[in-house]
């Protein structure tokens, strides 16, 4: 009987000290892992598609006008906002560079805004000091619920900036915000699967406006 | 399973285009595993993950870092990781006097310890800086993971590196998302094995 079962969950009855047992459900992981981030590109290419090539279009026509664009997240998406900026000021290759800053970089403007005024406004404040009409503004959020990526649109759409937030689950705060001028939600409860369909979406904006830049 | 089925159009395209790559991901599952492995017995033995790259990969090694000490899921314990990215006074001091191929391994030789683990990132392989901190690192007994894409390149074929796992894709933004989901999915297997610890001092049998 056990031995039955034991050939059916091989895990349960190894016990812990069974290499080879957690390493054959660390290999089904991987594989599932990937087949879950697969589907999620694809459905979020279904809903999402034209109006990425949409928003792309008109981010190529702000920086063929002059526009700047300002990226900003908080932890790993901090880092996806960095790599977006770098992506633009500095893609390697033919595609042709453009203005475009992280507003995570300069730890020194971060943690003085956090102390003396509070977290909330670390991008806001960054966007009322640079942000021009015609800008740029890309936030991301996994949960969709970062108060101070919700200042920093309401802050970027004052000053007549595009907006465009990129979030996870059913959006958050940010699909109820109405200074977002396009919200791409990837609809998903794992922060990791979210994080990297989010990689994707930012990765099509970015390859579509060089497409479409007059330069 | 949802597929791309039918006409495509330019975004569609581009979502498309990560397909094959993230499925190749699965056949490495072998590797990933005994990379995980690997990883848990190191941070087991009190080791620390010290990780580094240029350019976007740059970013993705302060990805891996805030993942492993900050962890999203609840309940996870911190592992202690750090990058070597982040600190652009040490960055552009030690460029600027030694050269730009010697920033990791001069961070390496000076905040890493014997028992610690190098993740080198690097988009095609190439990258200088990334080769020889993998190698500092070996030289100071470290374990040396590299994740790599293209066809692996210099750092692939590198003797020093202990597990290479391999984005097979010339787009550097494709090789970036799979890397985010090869570093996810190791943070989260190292966690499977690092919470059975009865199985981290056992050795693989071939």
């Amino acid at each position: 009987m056990s031995g039955e079962l034991a050939s059916l969950y091989p895990f349960l009855y190894a016990g812990a000290g069974d290499l080879q047992a957690v390493l054959a459900q660390v290999r089904q992981s991987t594989v599932d892992k990937t087949s879950e981030i697969i589907a999620l590109r694809a459905e979020v290419a279904e809903a999402d598609g034209t109006r990425i090539e949409e928003c792309a279009g008109r981010m190529a026509a702000a920086f063929d006008a002059g526009g700047r664009l300002f990226a900003f997240g908080n932890g790993g998406s901090s880092t996806d906002a960095q790599d977006l900026a770098g992506l633009f000021l500095s893609p390697g290759g033919d595609a042709p560079p453009l203005p475009a800053f992280g507003l995570t970089n300069d730890i020194a403007v971060v943690t003085a805004l956090s102390n003396d005024v509070g977290f909330d406004v670390v991008f806001s404040r960054q966007l009322g000091a640079f942000g021009r009409a015609g800008d740029i503004a890309a936030g991301l959020s996994t949960s969709g619920n970062s108060a101070n990526l919700l200042r920093a649109f309401d802050e970027a759409a004052r000053r007549g900036m595009l907006t465009i937030g990129i979030a996870g689950y059913d959006g958050g705060k940010m699909a109820e915000l109405e200074s977002l001028d396009y919200l791409f939600v990837v609809p998903s409860s794992s922060v990791h699967r979210i994080q990297e369909a989010q990689t994707t979406i930012y990765h099509a904006l970015w390859e579509l406006t060089v497409r479409g830049v007059q330069r | 399973m949802p597929g791309f089925a039918g006409s495509m159009d330019a975004a569609h395209e581009i979502f498309a285009r990560r397909e094959t790559p993230v499925r190749d991901l699965a056949g490495q599952a072998e590797q990933v595993a005994l990379a995980c492995h690997a990883m848990a017995a190191r941070f087991h033995r009190g080791g620390k993950l010290v990780v580094f790259g240029n350019g976007g990969p740059s970013t993705d090694a302060q990805h891996v870092a805030v993942e492993f000490v900050h962890p999203v899921i609840v309940g996870k314990r911190a592992l202690p990781a750090v990058s070597l990215t982040a600190d652009v006074a040490t960055l552009t001091g030690v460029a600027g006097r030694a050269g730009l191929d010697d920033v990791f391994a001069h961070q390496i030789r000076i905040l890493a310890e014997p028992a610690d683990i190098a993740l080198g990132i690097s988009s095609d392989g190439e990258d200088g800086n990334v080769l020889r901190g993998l190698v500092t690192a070996r030289e100071r007994g470290m374990l040396t993971v590299a994740l790599t894409g293209g066809d692996g390149g210099r750092i692939a074929r590198a003797a020093e590196v202990d597990h290479v796992l391999l984005a097979r894709s010339a787009d550097p933004r494709v090789v970036k998302e799979v890397h985010v989901t090869t570093y996810h999915v190791l943070w989260e297997l190292v966690h499977v094995f690092f919470e059975q610890p009865g199985v981290l001092g056992q050795e693989v049998v071939a």
